[in-house]
């Protein structure tokens, strides 16, 4: 049976009767046709449909979408705004650390976490706040320095 | 895609609801935590409940609180919290450790202790560490409640002494003795989404600074069926001094005392002499934490 569901996504309030076997990922893509959260290995292992779930960057293809019930949730179309892309979508475009796409939304939603907890991240902590996102084109040297200059970027 | 097959979903708003649930059911009913292992095992097909439990709207379940100068944490507590927790690192840097070896930091947003418990995995991160030091789960089924003490609550890989329809609420540690010290250490092919080819975690007390060691402690990880205490590599430590000397020679019995498989992540004989290598590393790094401490914190 449908359980309805209210949550606010990218600060738009929805509410949707969703199937209790239903993911957050299908619920995001599927529902709400917001398809920047990409599904990879659907079992947690690569990342690309990483989202910030109140505060936190989770694996949404491991979160039922009833579970997402009354939480705060941002994709990657929340993370630019009016005034223009974020540092860390700059950088990536700017700096060679996109190749294919398909990790991108993970990696921009997890270094934008990494940036507001710990703005100034040694090299060591951005590969660690990165550790759940896998890249199969970059070889991430670029995604890290990106990463790294959008956090100078922000300082000034 | 892998989707899911279909089940019914509910969130009791009391233990007392969720017990009857999840007993009416037996194995039919599962509760969901953070299902980072739940669902993908849902995934795959290998187990396929009719009916997933949140306890997401019961109380209680999430806390870190201090308990009788010692520690108890909410089965629902996640990886990261207790990973980021200021008063386990300072109580139990040990446990604060094994957290941080979980999975991912998207897998420890979701994972809760409890579920790194109750699927009794045998390369499970947090268990090696909280047998170190003593810990001791409550369990809670429609009957009376019981604690048991996590050295005897694995069975085999994947199963342990819950009976269905029971559920695991909350992990208690007791205080850390003065100069005691711990670490956990886990080998694997890289360093984050990794299950431990071998992992070890140790806990020595001192009974003063220059003294002998009076209580060590080994656990060995994904080398048997279930994570093991090395009882005669412990028995080895405890009234000796301790020297570089005498952890190398507890290092080469605790090598003796598992019984690993030889699967795609590693041989056998190489889980044995890793085995060795992690004991002794992590005894000098227990001894020299133990030195550095006078009271609280393994």
């Amino acid at each position: 049976m449908k359980k309805l569901i209210t949550l606010t996504v990218n600060d738009s309030a929805y509410e949707v009767a969703v199937a209790p076997n239903r993911t957050l990922t299908q619920l995001l893509r599927d529902d709400l046709n917001l398809l920047g959260t990409k599904e990879g290995c659907g079992v947690g292992d690569c990342g690309a449909c990483t989202v910030i779930m109140d505060g936190k960057p989770v694996n949404s293809c491991l979160v039922l979408a009833v579970q997402a019930d009354g939480s705060d949730i941002t994709t990657i179309e929340g993370v630019a705004t009016s005034a223009g892309l974020h540092p860390v979508q700059q950088t990536f475009v700017g700096m060679g650390a996109i190749q294919c796409g398909f990790c991108t939304p993970g990696m921009v939603l997890s270094a934008t976490r990494l940036l507001e907890k710990n703005p100034h991240p040694t090299e060591h902590e951005v590969r660690q706040a990165l550790s759940g996102n896998l890249c199969r084109c970059t070889g991430y040297q670029k995604i890290v320095e990106a990463v790294q200059e959008a956090s100078r970027r922000m300082k000034k | 895609m892998l989707l899911l097959p279909k089940f019914d979903y509910e969130e009791p708003k009391s233990m007392r609801e969720a017990l009857a649930m999840l007993s009416e059911l037996k194995e039919n009913a599962k509760v969901i935590a953070g299902g980072t292992d739940l669902l993908v095992n849902m995934k795959k097909g290998t187990v396929k409940p009719t009916r997933l439990v949140s306890l997401k709207k019961i109380g209680g379940l999430r806390e870190i609180a201090r308990e009788d100068a010692g520690l108890s944490i909410g089965s629902h507590a996640t990886i990261s919290e207790i990973a980021d927790s200021a008063l386990v690192a300072s109580l139990f840097p040990v446990l604060a450790r094994s957290a941080s070896c979980l999975g991912s930091p998207l897998i420890r947003n979701r994972a809760t202790i409890g579920g790194n418990i109750v699927t009794a995995r045998p390369a499970a991160d947090l268990p090696p560490a909280l047998m170190v030091l003593g810990a001791e789960v409550q369990l809670k089924g429609k009957g009376k409640g019981r604690t048991v003490s996590l050295d005897s609550f694995f069975t085999g890989p994947g199963s342990s002494v819950m009976k269905a329809g029971e559920v695991l609420t909350k992990i208690s540690i007791p205080p850390v003795p003065s100069f005691t010290g711990g670490d956990y250490i886990k080998l694997g092919h890289r360093a984050a989404l990794e299950i431990a080819i071998v992992a070890v975690a140790s806990r020595l007390t001192l009974d003063r600074p220059d003294g002998v060691i009076v209580d060590a402690r080994i656990v060995l990880s994904s080398v048997a069926p279930t994570a093991v205490h090395a009882p005669l590599a412990e028995k080895a430590l405890t009234g000796q001094r301790p020297s570089e000397e005498l952890f190398a020679r507890a290092a080469s019995i605790a090598a003796t005392e598992c019984s690993p498989i030889t699967d795609m992540r590693g041989g056998a004989n190489y889980r044995c002499d890793m085995v060795g290598i992690l004991t002794r590393r992590t005894l000098l790094k227990a001894f020299h934490d133990a030195l550095g401490m006078k009271e609280g914190g393994a």
